[in-house]
C-alpha cells in the first residue's frame, strides 16, 4: 500500500521533470521563430533597394478578418521593400490588449475599431494619426478607389482624414420565405422607394405569422425589430437624441434629449411590438429560444429580423428559404438604415506610417476587395465597383435584391452612432442595463428615461 | 453468551437493514439524479460535438445527434491548426507546474521551518500580492517583458510560474508546518544539508499538498486566456483557450459551436487524466489543508 502510493508519488514528480524536459527543446525554437519574426534580420535586405520595413496589422481572430493574412504574399511582392505582419487577438479581449500594445511602446500600425470602443473614442484618446498630410502627399484619391465621397466624410473630423473606409455593413430586412408562404403573405418589397412600405404595414404582417402556444417549439414571432443600438433606435421614427454639434466637433454632444415626449414615444412604439401587439417576443424568449446561436431569426422562429447586413454571411447556412427586403418606413424620411463602415487607421504610435498608408490603398483596390468578399467569406466592400460581386455572393438571393437594399440603405442610412460618439462603450453598457427591466416589462419608459438622460451626460462628462 | 451469540447474527441484519434502508435508498436516488444533473451539461456538450452545423440551429434541440458527425473531431484539427494550439498548451502548462511546484515548495519550507526576524511581515506582504488583480498589473508587466524582448514568446508565460505564486505557498507552509519537528532533527544529526532534507524529507511527505498545488497551477495554466492574448502575437504560437475563443470571435457569424464543443471535450482530456492520476493525493491534499 505505502509502496503504490510512494511510486504514484515519484509518478507524479517524474512526469513534471519529464514534460520539462521534452517540452525545453520545443520552447527554445519558440524563442528563436520570434526573433526571427521581430527582427529586420539580414535575409530580408537583399534585393530591395529601399530599407526593409515591418508594418504590423492588428485584427479581430476570426476568418472574416483575418483573411487578410491570404493577401499579404501578393501585396509583399509588389512593394518588396514591405512586410507585413498580423496580429490579432479574440473580440472580447481586443480593446485590452490594443491598449497594452500601445502602453508597452509596441503600437501596431494598422487597425481598426474592430473591438467595443468606436472611431470617436480613439480619436478622443488621441490615438489615431492624421492622415491628411500623408493623402496629400501621395495624391491618394477616394473616387480612384471608387470609395463614396460621404463615406469619406464619416472619418473626417474639422477637415482631417482619421480613417479609409473599407468595409460597409448596413442595417436590412431578412425574412423567413418559408414562414411568409406559410401564412400566406405576400415578400416585403426590396425597394425603399416603395412607399406603401411602412412599419404599421410591417406591424400587420407580422400579425398573421405570430403563433403563442404553450409548446414552445411550436411559438413563432412575426417581427424581430432591433435595428441598431440601442440609444439610436428612436432616430428610426424621426426623433434625435443627440443635439446637432456631436457630429461637428469629434462626438461630443452638448445635450442630449432621452427624456423628451419624442424619444420616449419612439421607444414606446418598439416596445409595443412585444408587450402590446404582442408580434415580437421577449427577450428572455428570444435568449431561451436562440440558446447558442444567439438568434432566434436563425432558428426559424422569427418571420422578418431587421439587422446589421452580417446576418447575410451566414445565409447560405439558414435552415430555410431566407429573402432581403427594405427596412419599412417609420416616419423619418432621411433615415431609415444604419450604417456601419469599418475605417482602416494609422495609429499614432506608427514608426512606419508611409508604408502603412500602401497597405491600406492596397486593401480598398477593386482587385483586392473583390477577392476580399470570398476570402472573409461575405464581407460588403466599400469600392462600389467590388460591390457588384458582392450582391452575387449569397446562395438562394436575389443579387437585385441584395443591390437594391444596399443602394437603399446607403440613401437612407446614417452611420452608425457607436462610431460617432465619445465613450460609446461605456453608453452602450449604460444602455443594455438600464433598458434591461423594460425589456422584461418590470419598469415603464417613464420611469426610465430621465435616469437614462442623466447618466448620458454624466459619462459624456467624464 | 451463547445465547446473545445465537440471538445476534440472527436479529441485527434484519434491524440494520430495515433502519437504514429507506435512508440508503434516499441518498441512492438524490446521488442519481445529482450525479445526472451534474453530467447533463458534460452530456450536451459531446452531443453537440457529435452534430452537423445545420442540426446544432435546431430549436428545440436535439438530445443525441440525428447523424453522428464524426468528421467533426477532424475537422477541428483543420479549421484551428489545433495540433499546434494544443502542444503549446501543454508545454506551457507543463513548465508552469514544474516551476510552481519547484519556487513554491521551497519558498514555503522557508517560511514553514524558520523564525527570523520579519518573517510574519514578509509572509502578509506575500499574503496581499494575492489581492492584487491581475489587469493592475498588466500594463506594468507587459512594459517590462517588452523591454526583455520577451514578447511573443513561451516566457511570460511560464517564467513568472517559477517566481512563486502567494496562495500556492500559503496552501503548501500550512502542509510542511504540520510535518513533526523530531525528523528533521534526525535528520539534522544525520549529517543532513538543509536542501536535502527539503528534497528528502518535507517533498515526499508533502505528495498531496504537492499533487493539490500541480493541479492547481496545470488547470490555471490550460485555462489562462489574458496572459497569452496579450503576450502571443503569431498564430502558431497561439494557446488552445485563444483558438477557442477565436471561434466565436465574430461578430458576423453563427459561431460554429459543434467544433467549439469538440475542442472542449478534447481540451477535458488533460485534466481529467491528470485528476485520475492524481485523484487521491489532491483528495487527502484538500483534506489535510483544510481548504475546501
Amino acid at each position: 500500500m505505502n509502496h503504490i502510493m510512494k511510486s504514484k508519488r515519484y509518478a507524479l514528480l517524474l512526469a513534471a521533470a519529464l514534460t520539462a524536459m521534452t517540452v525545453l527543446a520545443g520552447c527554445g525554437g519558440g524563442k528563436s521563430a520570434g526573433n526571427v519574426a521581430a527582427g529586420d534580420s539580414g535575409a530580408g535586405n537583399t534585393g530591395s533597394s529601399g530599407e526593409q520595413v515591418t508594418i504590423s496589422h492588428y485584427t479581430i481572430d476570426s476568418e472574416d478578418r483575418t483573411f487578410i493574412e491570404k493577401l499579404i504574399p501578393d501585396f509583399e511582392k509588389e512593394h518588396p521593400n514591405i512586410k507585413v505582419k498580423v496580429e490579432k487577438a479574440p473580440y472580447e479581449q481586443f480593446d485590452s490588449k490594443l491598449q497594452t500594445l500601445i502602453a508597452g511602446g509596441n503600437s501596431p500600425d494598422v487597425t481598426s475599431h474592430y473591438g467595443y470602443g468606436g472611431f470617436a473614442e480613439y480619436y478622443n484618446k488621441g490615438m489615431l494619426l492624421d492622415l491628411t498630410d500623408l493623402i496629400k502627399e501621395d495624391g491618394f484619391k477616394a473616387e480612384d478607389y471608387h470609395i463614396p465621397e460621404n463615406l469619406m466624410k464619416i472619418y473626417t473630423v474639422n477637415g482631417h482624414t482619421y480613417g479609409i473606409p473599407v468595409n460597409m455593413y448596413v442595417t436590412l430586412m431578412l425574412y423567413n420565405k418559408d414562414m411568409f408562404d406559410a401564412a400566406g403573405v405576400s415578400y416585403p418589397p426590396s425597394d425603399y422607394e416603395d412607399k406603401s412600405w411602412t412599419f404599421d404595414r410591417m406591424v400587420e404582417d407580422a400579425r398573421k405569422m405570430t403563433l403563442v402556444s404553450d409548446d414552445i417549439a411550436k411559438t413563432q414571432y412575426g417581427v424581430d425589430f432591433t435595428w441598431a443600438e440601442r440609444d439610436m433606435r428612436p432616430l428610426y421614427f424621426g426623433a434625435e437624441p443627440y443635439s446637432e454639434d456631436t457630429w461637428t466637433n469629434g462626438g461630443v454632444p452638448s445635450e442630449t434629449h432621452f427624456d423628451s415626449p419624442e424619444v420616449i414615444a419612439a421607444y414606446q412604439k418598439l416596445f409595443d411590438l412585444v408587450f402590446k401587439d404582442k408580434v415580437s417576443p421577449t427577450s428572455e424568449w428570444s435568449k431561451s429560444v436562440a440558446g447558442q446561436n444567439g438568434d432566434p431569426f436563425v432558428a426559424g422562429k422569427i418571420g422578418m429580423s431587421i439587422g446589421g447586413s452580417w446576418n447575410l454571411a451566414g445565409a447560405n447556412d439558414f435552415p430555410f428559404k431566407v429573402g432581403v427586403a427594405a427596412v419599412p418606413w417609420g416616419g423619418n424620411d432621411k433615415v431609415r438604415s444604419t450604417l456601419y463602415v469599418d475605417p482602416l487607421l494609422i495609429l499614432k504610435d506608427s514608426k512606419h506610417p508611409k508604408e502603412a498608408f500602401e497597405w491600406i490603398k492596397y486593401l480598398v483596390t477593386t482587385e483586392v476587395q473583390e477577392k476580399s468578399i470570398e476570402l472573409s467569406g461575405g464581407n460588403p466592400p466599400v469600392n462600389t465597383e467590388a460591390a457588384e460581386v458582392y450582391y452575387k455572393h449569397f446562395d438562394g438571393i436575389d443579387p437585385g435584391d441584395v443591390k437594391k437594399v444596399y443602394e437603399g440603405a446607403v440613401k437612407y442610412g446614417y452611420e452608425s452612432y457607436n462610431h460617432l460618439i465619445t465613450h460609446y462603450s461605456q453608453i452602450n453598457d449604460m444602455f443594455i442595463n438600464e433598458l434591461q427591466p423594460v425589456e422584461t416589462g418590470h419598469k415603464s419608459l417613464e420611469e426610465v428615461m430621465p435616469v437614462i438622460q442623466k447618466k448620458v451626460m454624466e459619462i459624456i462628462k467624464r | 453468551m451463547s445465547t446473545v451469540k445465537a440471538t445476534r447474527p440472527l436479529e441485527s441484519p434484519s434491524r440494520l437493514r430495515r433502519r437504514i434502508k429507506p435512508v440508503k435508498i434516499a441518498s441512492f436516488v438524490t446521488l442519481i439524479i445529482t450525479t445526472f444533473l451534474m453530467l447533463l451539461p458534460l452530456f450536451f456538450m459531446v452531443s453537440t460535438s457529435l452534430k452537423s452545423k445545420r442540426e446544432m440551429l435546431k430549436f428545440p434541440p436535439t438530445f443525441l445527434p440525428e447523424s453522428w458527425a464524426w468528421s467533426n473531431y477532424t475537422d477541428i484539427f483543420e479549421t484551428l491548426q489545433f495540433g499546434t494550439l494544443y502542444k503549446n498548451s501543454l508545454i506551457i502548462a507543463g513548465f508552469s507546474v514544474f516551476g510552481t511546484l519547484l519556487s513554491s515548495a521551497l519558498v514555503a519550507y522557508g517560511f514553514a521551518r524558520y523564525r527570523g526576524r520579519g518573517n510574519n511581515f514578509w509572509f502578509i506582504l506575500l499574503l496581499s500580492t494575492m489581492m492584487l488583480p491581475y489587469p493592475a498589473i498588466m500594463i506594468p508587466q507587459f512594459v517590462l517583458f517588452s523591454k526583455m524582448q520577451w514578447i511573443d514568446t513561451f516566457l511570460p508565460l511560464i517564467v513568472p510560474a517559477f517566481f512563486g505564486s502567494a496562495y500556492n505557498i500559503f496552501l503548501l507552509r500550512q502542509f510542511f508546518s504540520t510535518l513533526p519537528e523530531e525528523l528533521f532533527d534526525a535528520g539534522r544529526m544525520d549529517g543532513c544539508g538543509e536542501l536535502r532534507m527539503w528534497r528528502t524529507i518535507a517533498l515526499p511527505l508533502s505528495a498531496p499538498a504537492l499533487a493539490t498545488v500541480a493541479i492547481f497551477a496545470f488547470i490555471y495554466s490550460w485555462n489562462d486566456l489574458l496572459t497569452p492574448v496579450l503576450y502571443l502575437s503569431s498564430s502558431d504560437k497561439f494557446t488552445l483557450p485563444v483558438g477557442m475563443a477565436s471561434l466565436t470571435s465574430s461578430r458576423f457569424r453563427i459561431p460554429p459551436w459543434h467544433l467549439l464543443m469538440v475542442a472542449s471535450v478534447l481540451a477535458m482530456v488533460p485534466i481529467v487524466t491528470l485528476f485520475a492520476i492524481a485523484q487521491k493525493q489532491f483528495v487527502e491534499g484538500i483534506v489535510l489543508t483544510g481548504i475546501k
